[in-house]
Order: C-alpha cells, then sequence, then structure tokens
C-alpha cells in the first residue's frame, strides 16, 4: 500500500463518508491535507507524516466516534445513543466490556421499570372495576379482601404506575447525560486527549 | 412572535401542550403522588379498621383475597345412619350452586367460597328417629357488606344420593342453580325473591316426589325428563312461558307419559315477573 498524502486522504474520506455532512467532512481532509502539507515544508516524507498521523482506519474511527456521540448529545435519541455505543464499541475490544455490558444492563434496567409501570397503571384500573363489580356482589370479580379498600388502593397502583413511568423518564434521562459523558471520557482515553471536545 | 425554544425535557413540555390551566410537570408529578399516597392511606387504612389485614392467613398483609377461592371453607354433615334427609336452606344473597355427591356417610357437604368468619353459614342438625335434619342459614350481615371483608357469598353443596331427602331452598336474592338429577326427592321447596333459577332434573329417574317453586323477579328454567310422568301447575305474572314437548291443559303442562291414576311428578311453579322455561330432555 502506498504510503502517501493522496491515500491517507483517500480512505479518511472513504470511511467518513456517510457519517459526516459533506462540509463537516471537507473540514477535517482539508486539515489533515493542511497537516501533511505544512509537514512536506518542513522537510518530512508522506511516509513520516502518515506514521506519526496513525492509521487512517483508527482516526476515521476515532472521529466516527466523537461525531456520533456529540450528535447524540445534541439530539436526544434513542438512535442516536445506539449509534453512538457502536460507534465507541469499534475504538477497542475491552469497550464490550467498559462500554456494551453496563449500557445493556442500562436499557434492560429501564425498560423493567418501564413495564413495572406500565403494568401497574394497567392494573390499577382494572382493579378499580373489579372493586366496583365486587360491590355490587358479583362473586366471580371479588379478588378484594374489602372493596370498598381496594377501590381507594387501586387508585393508589394506578398512580404508582404513572409516577414510575414519568420517573422512568427523568431517569433515562439521567443517565443518557451521565452516558455521553462517560463516552466521550472513554473516547477521549483512548485517543490520549482525555478531554475530548 | 413566540420564541420557538427546542424542548428538552419531553415530559414537561407534553404537559405543557395539554395547557392544564397552570399545570407543570412538576405539579402534576406532585398531584399524583399527593394521590397516590393519599388512595394507599385510606385503602390499608380501612383494611386496617376493618380488620381486614389479620383477618386472613397470618403473616400475610396483602389486601387481596389469597386463596380464598382457592381453598374455600368446607364442612360436611354426617348422616349418622339416617334412613331419610330433611335439609333447609337459607340464603339471603348469593349465589348457590346445589348438586348431588356428598361424600359417604354424610349427609351434604357445603362448600362455602369465603373464609371470612362473618360470612359462614350457621348450621343446625338433628336426628329425629330416622330422618336426619339439617338447616343451613345464612346468618345475615346487618348492611355492613360494603366494609366487610371478603363479603360475596357463594355456597357449593352437595347432597347425598343414598337416602331420600326433602329439599328446602329459601334464597333471598342471588342466582340458584339446583342440579337434582341423582338425587332421590321425596320433597322439593324453592323460593328466590330475586334471581335466575334453574333446577335441573331432566336425568331423574327416582321416586315421584312433590314440588314447589316460587320466584318473585326473575327468570326460572327447570329441565324435566321427556318420558317421566309429571304434571307442572303453572301461576305466573308477567312473563313468557316456553313449555315445548308438553301438552297443556289451563294453568297445567304435563309430559306425554302423564297418568293421573299413577304416582307422578307434581310441580307447582308460582312465578311473579320473568320468563319460564321447561324443557323436556
Amino acid at each position: 500500500m502506498l504510503m502517501n498524502e493522496q491515500e491517507f486522504i483517500r480512505i479518511l474520506r472513504n470511511r467518513l463518508e456517510g457519517t459526516l455532512a459533506r462540509d463537516e467532512l471537507d473540514d477535517i481532509v482539508s486539515d489533515y491535507a493542511e497537516h501533511f502539507r505544512a509537514g512536506k515544508e518542513s522537510g518530512r516524507s508522506d511516509e513520516e507524516l502518515w506514521r506519526a498521523l496513525g492509521s487512517p482506519d483508527d482516526i476515521a474511527r476515532e472521529i466516527r466516534a466523537m461525531h456520533l456521540v456529540k450528535k447524540a448529545e445534541s439530539v436526544k435519541s434513542c438512535g442516536n445513543i445506539f449509534h453512538a455505543v457502536l460507534a465507541t464499541l469499534g475504538l477497542g475490544l475491552f469497550n464490550l466490556v467498559f462500554v456494551l455490558v453496563p449500557f445493556i444492563l442500562l436499557v434492560v434496567m429501564l425498560l423493567v421499570i418501564f413495564m413495572l409501570g406500565v403494568a401497574f397503571a394497567v392494573i390499577g384500573p382494572a382493579a378499580f372495576v373489579f372493586s366496583v363489580l365486587q360491590l355490587a356482589g358479583s362473586p366471580a370479580f371479588a379478588i378484594w379482601l374489602n372493596p370498598v379498600a381496594g377501590l381507594f388502593i387501586s387508585i393508589g397502583i394506578t398512580t404508582l404506575g404513572l409516577l414510575i413511568i414519568i420517573g422512568d423518564y427523568y431517569l433515562a434521562r439521567f443517565f443518557y447525560r451521565a452516558g455521553i459523558r462517560y463516552l466521550k471520557w472513554n473516547i477521549g482515553v483512548i485517543t490520549g486527549t482525555e478531554e475530548a471536545e | 412572535m413566540k420564541e420557538n425554544k427546542p424542548c428538552d425535557d419531553r415530559f414537561a413540555c407534553f404537559v405543557q401542550k395539554l395547557n392544564f390551566s397552570g399545570l407543570t410537570g412538576t405539579k402534576i408529578i406532585f398531584w399524583l403522588a399527593a394521590i397516590m399516597i393519599a388512595s394507599f392511606v385510606i385503602g390499608f387504612g380501612i383494611l386496617a379498621v376493618t380488620d381486614g389485614l389479620s383477618g386472613t392467613s397470618p403473616g400475610k398483609s396483602t389486601p387481596f383475597r389469597h386463596g380464598s377461592m382457592l381453598s374455600p371453607n368446607i364442612t360436611a354433615i354426617p348422616l349418622d345412619g339416617a334412613a331419610a334427609g330433611r335439609i333447609g336452606i337459607t340464603m339471603g344473597a348469593g349465589e348457590l350452586s346445589l348438586s348431588e355427591g356428598a361424600p359417604a356417610g354424610t349427609l351434604a357437604e357445603v362448600t362455602v367460597f369465603s373464609r371470612a368468619p362473618e360470612w359462614q353459614p350457621e348450621y343446625s342438625q338433628s336426628l329425629n328417629g330416622t330422618i336426619k335434619a339439617l338447616a343451613i342459614t345464612d346468618p345475615g350481615h346487618r348492611g355492613k357488606e360494603w366494609f366487610s371483608v371478603d363479603s360475596p357469598n357463594r355456597w357449593d353443596i352437595r347432597v347425598t344420593d343414598q337416602v331420600p331427602v326433602e329439599l328446602s331452598v329459601a334464597l333471598g336474592a342471588g342466582d340458584s342453580t339446583l342440579d337434582l338429577n341423582g338425587l332421590t326427592l321425596k320433597r322439593l321447596s324453592v323460593s328466590n325473591g330475586a334471581g335466575e333459577t334453574t333446577i335441573d332434573l331432566g336425568r331423574y329417574s327416582k321416586s315421584p316426589f312433590t314440588a314447589d317453586i316460587h320466584n318473585g323477579i326473575g327468570d326460572l328454567t327447570i329441565r324435566i325428563p321427556r318420558t317421566s310422568s309429571t304434571r307442572i301447575s303453572v301461576h305466573q305474572g308477567v312473563g313468557d312461558i316456553d313449555a315445548k314437548g308438553l301438552v297443556q291443559h289451563d294453568e297445567y303442562y304435563s309430559t306425554n307419559s302423564y297418568n293421573p291414576s299413577l304416582p307422578a311428578n307434581e310441580i307447582l311453579i308460582n312465578q311473579g315477573v320473568g320468563d319460564i322455561s321447561i324443557e323436556t330432555v
């Protein structure tokens, strides 16, 4: 493989196309072209500069990961955070443990809490109807020890379900922000910039 | 012109869009929390006051009727060697189911689908010569059903098919299903204030009997064997009569095999409001 500026730029552009917007991609490519130009002016060869910069594949992965994390930070959505996590996984195999496992555990925890909230929010009204039917004297719906108490408790269950759903939303927001910070820190540690911006 | 700010807190923005006269997301959360706490306090408070939590299985404190439908209260009344039985059932309100199938050596087996003491019937039994008498009586609940534990009332009674029985059923309000096919009836009396009554004698083949059925408000269904010698006298207030397969003479409906000179099943029906369906099987 030829280790010259054109090849470096070609690989970098090729890896980042489709992820970055055209103008962003052009900016990044021009930065690296400028780096090569300045290097060559100081008497360094293309190969030296290539080795100094590192693999264009690795650079593209880092840029892509950082771009997707920033995108997830600015536009909060499940899809964006998912893509950011996937991109971060590409930076190193150990991120399977340090990123993917915590991410899956968090998603599962939030889903379980959400399902619990939905279950309460659905069971509550059903239990309320059962209380009314029990008060009307229907033995088939007699699930409550005391149907009047059942009326109040079913209202409590319903509101508890709604609160759990709302709480889960805020919990997801909290972990989303924390996750973004963690991913940025993770990318910073891997790329050696520590404070990745 | 109103500024379009990007909405970060979607729940707060959702509430804002709903435009509930000044309610914000935070206020809604506080209101929900307040309603939840108040509801639980009142609900469990009622249970505590009515002894609902301690009145069930020891060690378990839930507002639900754990296991009461699965492990009902069963009482067996011994036959004590009697040659005949007389059973009187008085139920205020609820659901009554009666059929054959009492265990050997018993006159009746009563299953009450409630373990609450206040919903258990009172049993009175005596042996008079060769007749074992049993009275199963609902003690009544003095209008406290709404705040009572385990308020629904359901009895499932199995009666012996070993000896002839006189059966008297009085139900204030509710549905009753009497499957009497396997019994040996001497006399049957059924009185239901309000509710649906089903009496199944469609496969009855034992000795002839007399029956007196009073139904206040509600539909009555009675099944009799097509080949039996049966005559039914019907007095009805408001409602339709469906008596296919029977021969009608005035208020009397008879099976084709009815012969007044031979012992026959005599059934008297007094119906207030409701349809009567007499089915021949």
